[in-house]
């Protein structure tokens, strides 16, 4: 969101990528299993594509290793291997139940709202709601389960070619149901988000990705070390009134997620350009992140070097 | 103090442009990426700044896309708008 257009990069920055860790064939099986014999047969393929990954593909299996370095620092080499193929096997699970939330609809997954009062009364309150999320549980299934606070859901996503991962609404063939913004759009989207947060709607972003130039994010403690986090999300905070609301969904079981209000942030108005103005906000947030990574080790899916010098 | 005077002095003062005077700017000058090179957070700001000091609002896309081209193309977009 902080780039003015797509080619603005900054290689001081880890790189993350969109780009999908398995090959478009190997989706469509995936997609092809789930339609015949449901998500059963689609967890069952799973374990074995899993494993294949985790022992035969050295550079895929490395992708995972930057996060369970810093959330397991004392683990073995063996279970280094277990732990990588629990947190691919989590992630395979995920995108197996956001393919069935599209060919089936989202009332098939039971999904249970911790903090669903709070979300209506800020809702109600007419000023927006920026929801900052994260990459970790299925945040499709958090978007899908926004229905009951009857307000216009947006959402920032920025998909980059090679990623063949498609969204729950793109397997039903419907309209999205969610409004899209393209952070490569003009001004990264930012006057459009300003403009729905006026109307009261609701804006959903992700609170762990950098894009474009560093200047936008701050360096903050995550998992013992520093790693870069957007501010971005805080100024339009500041600039509109609209709280910020941590929002971060869980797998709890064979059909079910549980969403939960981490923590509503509101800043103050008129903060500033300066980035060291909104520190505290996002360290807020990096510590409602790290704690979930200690309740929900395997189900955060950040598969690049966050603390990349 | 004329109005491309004193949104040069906004931008400056509450953007925090670190070595640029007013006199640097150039009346044309593109007021992102190129020229004065600022970024999707300064539109942030500079929509406030506008309400604020001339309680006109940019409101979407194409309203920023007039209003963002230059020191002379946001001072048109606000005097049209606070002429009654």
């Amino acid at each position: 969101m902080q780039r003015t257009e797509k080619q603005e990069t900054d290689t001081r920055l880890p790189r993350w990528s969109s780009r999908s860790l398995g090959t478009r064939f190997g989706h469509n099986i995936f997609y092809a299993l789930i339609q015949l014999g449901g998500r059963r047969l689609g967890y069952f393929a799973l374990h074995w594509v899993v494993l294949y990954y985790v022992l035969c593909r050295p550079s895929i299996r490395g992708r995972s290793y930057d996060y369970l370095r810093h959330r397991f620092p004392n683990q073995s080499l063996i279970m280094r291997y277990v732990n990588c193929y629990r947190i691919f096997l989590e992630m395979g699970r995920v995108l197996v139940d956001r393919t069935f939330l599209g060919y089936m609809g989202a009332e098939k997954m039971k999904s249970t709202v911790h903090g669903r009062q709070e979300l209506l009364d800020l809702v109600k309150k007419g000023r927006g709601v920026i929801l900052l999320m994260s990459h970790v549980g299925c945040w499709q299934v958090a978007i899908s389960a926004l229905n009951f606070l009857k307000v216009t859901v947006n959402l920032l996503l920025e998909q980059e070619e090679g990623n063949i991962d498609r969204h729950y609404f793109e397997y039903a063939g419907v309209t999205c149901p969610i409004r899209i913004i393209d952070p490569g759009s003009y001004l990264g989207g930012t006057l459009q988000i300003l403009d729905v947060l006026k109307k009261g709607e609701m804006v959903c972003m992700m609170g762990d990705r950098v894009f474009g130039s560093g200047k936008s994010c701050l360096q903050v403690d995550f998992l013992g070390e520093k790693a870069p986090f957007p501010f971005s999300a805080f100024k339009i905070a500041s600039a509109t009134g609209a709280p910020i609301v941590v929002f971060f969904s869980y797998k709890t079981g064979y059909d079910s997620y549980a969403l939960k209000v981490s923590k509503i942030i509101q800043t103050p108005e008129n903060l500033g350009r300066s980035g060291e103005s909104y520190r505290q906000y996002v360290t807020q947030f990096v510590n409602e992140l790290e704690l979930y990574t200690r309740e929900h080790p395997y189900q955060f899916f950040n598969f690049f070097n966050m603390w990349q010098k | 103090m004329t109005l491309n005077e004193k949104l040069k002095t906004i931008i400056i003062e509450e953007l925090n442009l670190e070595d640029v005077r007013a006199e640097d700017i150039e009346d044309d000058e593109p007021l992102f990426g190129e020229g004065l090179e600022l970024d999707s957070l300064d539109a942030v700001e500079l929509v406030v700044q506008v309400r604020k000091h001339f309680g006109v609002e940019i409101n979407d896309i194409e309203e920023g896309r007039l209003a963002f081209q230059s020191i002379n193309s946001l001072r048109h977009f606000i005097e049209e708008r606070m002429t009654p």
